[in-house]
């Protein structure tokens, strides 16, 4: 009597995401990320991409590592700090040290100085900001570039994702009100002479941060496979006392400039 | 006519109860409730049930009703 023995492929590094049937990991591989921020965000959500196949990575920030950021940043560690070293910098050289078929190009630079060519050389754009104007700046030009933003935000135990899929749902901007442009005016106060910078410090631990970046890859991985019907419509809130997360509608803003 | 309404605090479960005219905007009960629980400085949003009501809306537009209860949200800006 003889027969067969099925033996995993485990030689094979996404086996497993392969036994996924509606993962495509081809497209996974080919899609461009830009990722907008190599903060706590930024960190969990390249890991993650990386882990989950997707093999061009462009990363924004123009900050260095601070030791406050090594309570929920999985690639940062206190040599970094005492370094002053590039977030951006660091969080591409330890993400290509999970995968060496991955392509992480780190830009040091506001992402308003990123060359409008470039936004266009992407098939994605990850949102990992931790201020509403950058926040606009990113939603405004994936619009315009008909890229699709995923933007997500945490503070404390709560979090948020919203995906933008133009020119179909609405956008970043449409949910804004007075308070979210008062906090702009905070940040961006005139004196008279020059312009002072106010950088609130806000409260964030890796629970949070881990639930949201997880889903904008897994938003992400919808759309690299084609499943954008499948993606969340309006903004998915998430609160980590309560343990409940849902999914809020948002209207498109008749009144937006996007639109 | 004036319809009432009840606004939660998504942070602490504490409620207040507003009275509001049509013509009142989303924003106007933002401000009024993050005032009256003298809350920091920040991004808020409100929902009403499963609808996120953008700040301009009315409360005609935003077809709130009599007896509504609202959930003031702080809206998540770190990263």
């Amino acid at each position: 009597m003889s027969g067969t023995i099925q033996v995993g492929h485990d030689e094979d590094r996404f086996d497993r995401s392969r036994r996924i049937d509606l993962l495509d990991m081809d497209s996974i591989n080919d899609a461009r990320c830009l990722v907008v921020g190599a903060g706590a965000l930024g960190n969990e959500v390249v890991k993650n991409l990386v882990l989950s196949g997707f093999r061009e990575l462009t990363l924004v920030d123009m900050d260095h590592v601070v030791l406050s950021n090594l309570n929920r940043c999985i690639f940062f560690k206190e040599i970094d700090s005492r370094g002053r070293r590039m977030k951006a910098e660091v969080v591409a050289e330890r993400g290509m040290g999970l995968d060496p078929d991955v392509s992480i190009e780190p830009r040091v630079c506001r992402i308003e100085d990123l060359p409008e060519d470039e936004w266009r050389e992407h098939d994605i754009v990850l949102g990992c900001l931790d201020n509403v104007m950058a926040r606009l700046h990113s939603n405004s030009h994936s619009y315009h570039s008909k890229i699709p933003y995923i933007d997500g935000g945490t503070y404390g135990m709560s979090g948020k994702v919203q995906v933008v899929l133009p020119p179909e749902t609405p956008c970043f901007q449409c949910g804004l009100n007075r308070s979210h442009y008062r906090v702009l005016e905070k940040r961006f106060s005139c004196t008279g002479s020059d312009v002072t910078f106010f950088e609130p410090k806000m409260p964030a631990e890796i629970t949070t941060t881990s639930v949201v970046a997880a889903i904008q890859t897994r938003e992400a991985i919808k759309i690299a496979c084609d499943l954008q019907e499948r993606c969340i419509k309006n903004v998915f809130h998430y609160n980590g006392m309560t343990g409940l997360s849902e999914e809020l509608e948002l209207s498109i803003d008749p009144e937006c400039p996007l639109h | 006519m004036p319809l009432r309404i009840r606004v939660r605090n998504a942070e602490t479960g504490a409620t207040v109860d507003m009275e509001l005219e049509a013509e009142n905007s989303v924003e106007e009960i933002i401000e009024g409730a993050a005032g009256y629980w003298e809350k920091d400085p920040g991004a808020y949003v409100l929902r009403c049930g499963k609808r996120l009501l953008r700040g301009q809306q009315t409360v005609a537009d935003a077809k709130i009703m009599d007896n509504d209860q609202l959930e003031l949200i702080p809206d998540p800006e770190g990263g």
